[in-house]
């Protein structure tokens, strides 16, 4: 350590001291990199009083109130941790009497300050990576970032996995060139490739060292998994059986975080804790369907202490430090390893004393998987994505934001965008791609060059074509494309008769909260859900707006389990199948799943860790395959779906799947068994590779998936527009157009700069291509094939999914064939 | 399909076949769409036009229908015949060339087109009314206008598509052009235009239409 307590201004070390705290030893590593003109990359868990060690530097260095103009940018994934961090702040800069200047920007903050902002500067702005690019597109930019001497990023890990990540390394790299004596210090959890993390903040500034920080661990978390007396459930998310059990670890302590996967997760868990809080503890509700007005008072009461449990989703997962936790629990699959570790880390913000964590399964191939996470988390093991690289849609955006701020040469551009980490290695090709298709729409047909967005300059500087382009710009700006969403509010129920249509629907009633519109297409009038922690049920939309009223009923009839946002890791994945093929670890198993494996071998065979299980049986009128290949819902849905268009063309007559995170069932008329004994089926030939091929070309087509994923990277990329100065679109017209502007160009150009960002987003998100295709080549002539007369005691699970979860394969057209057969019948009398 | 009197053909393409008189219908084209976009700096795939054109050269030459009757929005704005690309002029009038083209005029295209054809308010055909906007009341009236889409639910699965709507009085033809969205039948523009108890509703499917029950209906 070369830098000690000593090298700070006295009246920061004065301040320490009256507090009786000494600064960690990572706060003065931060410090000392600074000191060495080097960025930082500082890795350390929660608690860690990481905040802190970003500002020293800046502390020490604006203590002598002759610094001018801005000096440090704050920038965090949440406007929430900004105002905190302003706070924490703002109270030792006033109790030092330091002449430093702290304000926020987020969204929030008012159009004249922010103008103000612009021109007279605080010395440290906090904000998010959306205000900077929005700042960036001003003339001013230079001006106003000229100065700039530190940049601080918090929650590092969990912005470079996101478009918000692109977006933010290449504000990085123009803020490099606006400013020459610019160093970074990020802060990140721990994560699986800090080094990817460190050149990720290294690469705007390639002369510059950057320093690797590292704290110790602190103690190692306590982590158990619910140990019950009930029965586990084969199949479900809900983890009822649960409910006691949890209520009385809830009462012996303080105040527990429980985490679910999903929202409706945590409804049903919310439910089933008040059900039986005869206490009545405080237990509150936390997801992002919430009202924000919800959510806050939720926070707050919780920073009060005033709350015994919160039942959230990862909603909580970032944030504000909440240090009465005392235990967190996961209830339903962990997914990660250090998805799971970060939870945990929100429990007991200390370093000293150990977090500690109560794993639930829902269901008894969770019972594995929390098995697994037991292990990993014992290892310290990380599973963290790593950053994502290169999207043409915020490259698009960027480069349209960089013509608002001033006219630019397309070299010098490149040249800049090849130091933000995300787009090293972009080829000059496709940096003309993008360029082409922000001035006019980059089509082969070239159409629209009077309409042209950006002209070129006899010199040879892009600009733009009028200042609507600009305006227009900034209204479009940001990443996060928000699913439409309909509000929820509760009406007074008007005794609802089946067969009656509602007619119009009194407004008035309170919000409960916001619901994603895809949802309420599906429902009839009369559907129970589950909502706001209350059994709901529907009575009809009007406009924005979706109508509910408190229902009698006990079970609510739609599940509405949609589905984790996270896939299993393949870490997590590869450890479930090694516990299934080591009978020798099945000892700390519960009975009844321990049970479950050996049924198994002994009635199937057990999936292997290096081979892919494929089991075919009938059952009913139909023939089921079954596969084990633990990859994760998305991946396992889009096999599904290749595997449906190979089996028509085998003549084996598939009717449609089904997919949960760890198998895949196939079900159809055609006897599979028979099949693939007689050689006209080799599965070999069905799982080969080449479905990625001319098989996902053909569903990419079609797809509603690709469509979603289109929409998203259109938006961001400016050829649909969020919203109108004045008038704001809503989410179901940007929908609805969308979907047929992707039909129109996916036919005439499909390798149009958009559609390449599509693919390659689907690729890694909605239908996880990367992964299923590392699957494919693992398993390549290794497929076990065990034909049965009847359910495996591992295919179970699924098959009690099947009319619970929604079913895939042909449903549009045969929706339609069935109901028109069915218009026939009664045509014919027969109904 | 049986309508006022009247056998058709409807098709998957959206495009009402009339074997009577050897005529086609289509409804809502609103051919140059997209580039109406771009003009506002949206720069929307210039392909929509192109496609639209070819879905009506196929349909005509599989029907081998002798008249084209649009029944109003065929361009998107007033002026966007003028917006057409080389090719796309070309081929619309190579297809006004071979068949006797009448355009009426729509909310969107109120004014006659320099194209050719004949453009006209509305027209009276073996009895029918052929017009733009749908009415109340009106018997024997063939229009588009609204965009219907159904969307159906049965045994768990759903699907939403274009749709032929009619009770024998008022048919409503689904939009044609490539570039045009839909609007459910259950949804307040439709309200009172029908009588429900004689519905029928015919779905656009991939290489067939489908006749569906209405009491299959949901919104959405």
């Amino acid at each position: 350590m070369g830098v000690l307590l000593t090298d700070l201004p006295p009246v920061i070390t004065d301040w320490f001291a009256a507090k009786g705290w000494a600064p960690r030893e990572h706060q003065l590593a931060v410090l000392e990199s600074w000191h060495a003109k080097a960025s930082a990359l500082l890795i350390a868990p929660t608690g860690a009083g990481k905040t802190l060690a970003g500002f020293l530097p800046t502390l020490s260095d604006l203590v002598d109130g002759e610094f001018e103009g801005l000096h440090t940018l704050y920038i965090s994934p949440l406007k929430a941790l900004a105002v905190d961090v302003a706070r924490n702040l703002t109270t030792p800069i006033a109790e030092m009497g330091l002449p430093i200047k702290v304000e926020t920007r987020t969204g929030d903050t008012p159009a004249s300050r922010r103008a103000r902002q612009r021109v007279k500067p605080p010395h440290i702005l906090l904000t998010t990576p959306e205000q900077i690019a929005l700042l960036l597109s001003h003339p001013q930019a230079e001006l106003l970032f000229g100065s700039l001497r530190r940049i601080v990023l918090d929650e590092l890990h969990a912005l470079v996995t996101s478009k918000r990540g692109e977006l933010l390394s290449l504000a990085l790299a123009r803020l490099a060139k606006l400013a020459p004596d610019l160093r970074i210090t990020a802060l990140s959890a721990t994560v699986a490739r800090p080094d990817l993390l460190r050149d990720w903040i290294a690469q705007p500034l390639p002369d510059k060292p950057t320093h690797l920080l590292t704290t110790s661990g602190g103690a190692p978390p306590v982590l158990e998994i619910l140990d019950t007396s009930q029965r586990l459930p084969w199949a479900g998310h809900s983890a009822n059986y649960a409910h006691h059990d949890l209520y009385e670890t809830i009462k012996l302590h303080k105040t527990t975080l429980l985490f679910v996967n999903t929202r409706s997760q945590a409804e049903m868990l919310f439910q089933g804790l008040w059900a039986i809080n005869d206490d009545m503890l405080p237990i509150a509700l936390h997801h992002g369907s919430l009202s924000v007005e919800q959510r806050r008072k939720v926070e707050s009461a919780m920073v009060e202490g005033r709350l015994k449990a919160v039942v959230c989703t990862s909603t909580l997962d970032l944030g504000i430090d909440w240090g009465d936790v005392d235990l967190v629990v996961q209830v339903g699959a962990p997914k990660g390893s250090s998805r799971m570790l970060q939870r945990i880390g929100r429990a007991n913000h200390r370093l000293d004393e150990p977090s500690k964590a109560l794993l639930v399964p829902s269901n008894r191939f969770e019972v594995l998987e929390c098995e697994a996470a037991l292990e990993a988390v014992a290892e310290s093991h990380q599973d963290s994505e790593d950053p994502i690289t290169g999207g043409y849609d915020v490259l698009a955006q960027h480069v349209l934001g960089m013509a608002c701020a001033e006219p630019f040469l397309a070299d010098e551009l490149f040249e800049e965008i090849r130091r933000a980490w995300p787009y090293r290695d972009l080829p000059r090709a496709q940096f003309d791609r993008v360029l082409d298709f922000v001035a006019t729409g980059g089509y082969a047909l070239r159409a629209y060059e009077r309409y042209a967005r950006l002209k070129k300059t006899e010199d040879g500087h892009w600009r733009i074509a009028n200042p609507q382009v600009a305006q227009q710009y900034r209204l479009n700006i940001g990443t996060i494309v928000e699913e439409p969403m309909v509000r929820v509010r509760l009406v007074r129920g008007r005794g609802f008769k089946k067969g009656q249509t509602t007619g119009p629907i009194g407004a008035g009633g309170r919000v409960l909260g916001e619901m994603e519109e895809y949802f309420f297409g599906t429902l009839l009038i009369g559907d129970t859900f589950m909502f706001g922690g209350e059994i709901v049920a529907f009575e009809g939309m009007k406009d924005n707006e979706a109508f509910v009223s408190r229902a009698q009923a006990s079970d609510p009839k739609i599940p509405s389990y949609m589905g984790g946002r996270f896939p299993l890791s393949t870490y997590l994945a590869e450890r479930v199948r090694r516990i299934m093929d080591s009978p020798e670890e099945w000892t700390k198993l519960p009975d009844q799943v321990s049970d479950w494996l050996r049924l198994q071998r002994d009635i199937s065979v057990l999936p292997r860790r290096d081979s892919l299980l494929v089991e075919t049986f009938p059952r009913g009128a139909q023939n089921y395959m079954v596969c084990y290949p633990f990859e994760g819902r998305l991946a396992h849905q889009t096999l599904g779906m290749l595997l449906t268009r190979r089996l028509e063309r085998a003549r084996a007559r598939p009717l449609g799947f089904i997919a949960s995170e760890y198998a895949l069932a196939i079900w159809g008329l055609g006897d599979l068994s028979g099949l693939i004994r007689t050689d006209r089926l080799s599965l070999d030939d069905l799982f080969s590779e080449d479905m990625l091929g001319d098989d996902l070309e053909d569903w990419l087509d079609e797809s509603a998936l690709m469509k979603r994923t289109f929409r998203n990277c259109a938006i961001i990329a400016g050829l649909i527009e969020r919203r109108h100065p004045g008038k704001e679109k809503t989410g179901r017209q940007i929908t609805m157009s969308s979907d047929l502007i992707y039909d129109v160009l996916y036919q005439h150009e499909p390798d149009h700069i958009l559609i390449q960002a599509t693919r390659h987003d689907a690729a890694r998100g909605l239908l996880d291509i990367e992964r299923l295709g590392d699957m494919l080549r693992r398993i390549r002539s290794h497929i076990v094939h065990k034909p049965l007369e009847r359910v495996s005691p591992l295919a179970v699970p699924l098959m009690l999914d099947i009319g619970k979860e929604p079913i895939f394969g042909e449903g549009r057209e045969s929706a339609m064939a069935d109901a028109a057969d069915e218009l026939i019948r009664e045509a014919m009398g027969q109904i | 399909m049986r309508f006022a009197g009247h056998n058709f053909e409807p098709l998957p393409s959206g495009a009402l076949h009339w074997p009577g008189q050897q005529t086609l219908l289509v409804a809502d084209l609103h051919l140059e769409k997209m580039s109406s976009f771009a003009r506002r700096g949206q720069m929307l795939p210039p392909y929509d036009t192109g496609m639209t054109l070819a879905r009506l050269e196929a349909d005509l030459r599989r029907t081998g229908a002798k008249r084209l009757i649009s029944l109003g929005d065929s361009f998107h704005r007033a002026d966007a015949s003028s917006l057409l690309t080389h090719s796309d002029r070309m081929r619309l009038d190579a297809l006004t060339d071979i068949v006797d083209c009448i355009w009426l005029s729509g909310n969107h295209d109120p004014a006659p087109h320099a194209i050719g054809g004949t453009c006209l308010p509305e027209l009276e055909l073996a009895g029918l009314t052929l017009t733009h906007e749908p009415r109340r009341g009106a018997a024997g009236l063939i229009s588009g206008h609204l965009h219907p889409a159904a969307h159906i639910h049965i045994e768990g699965r759903s699907t939403r598509r274009p749709c032929f709507v009619h009770d024998n009085r008022l048919m409503i033809l689904p939009a044609y052009g490539a570039s045009t969205g839909s609007i459910n039948i259950m949804s307040p523009a439709f309200i009172g235009l029908f009588n429900w108890p004689g519905l029928e509703v015919t779905m656009l499917g991939r290489d067939r239409t489908y006749p569906v029950s209405p009491k299959r209906l949901v919104r959405g």
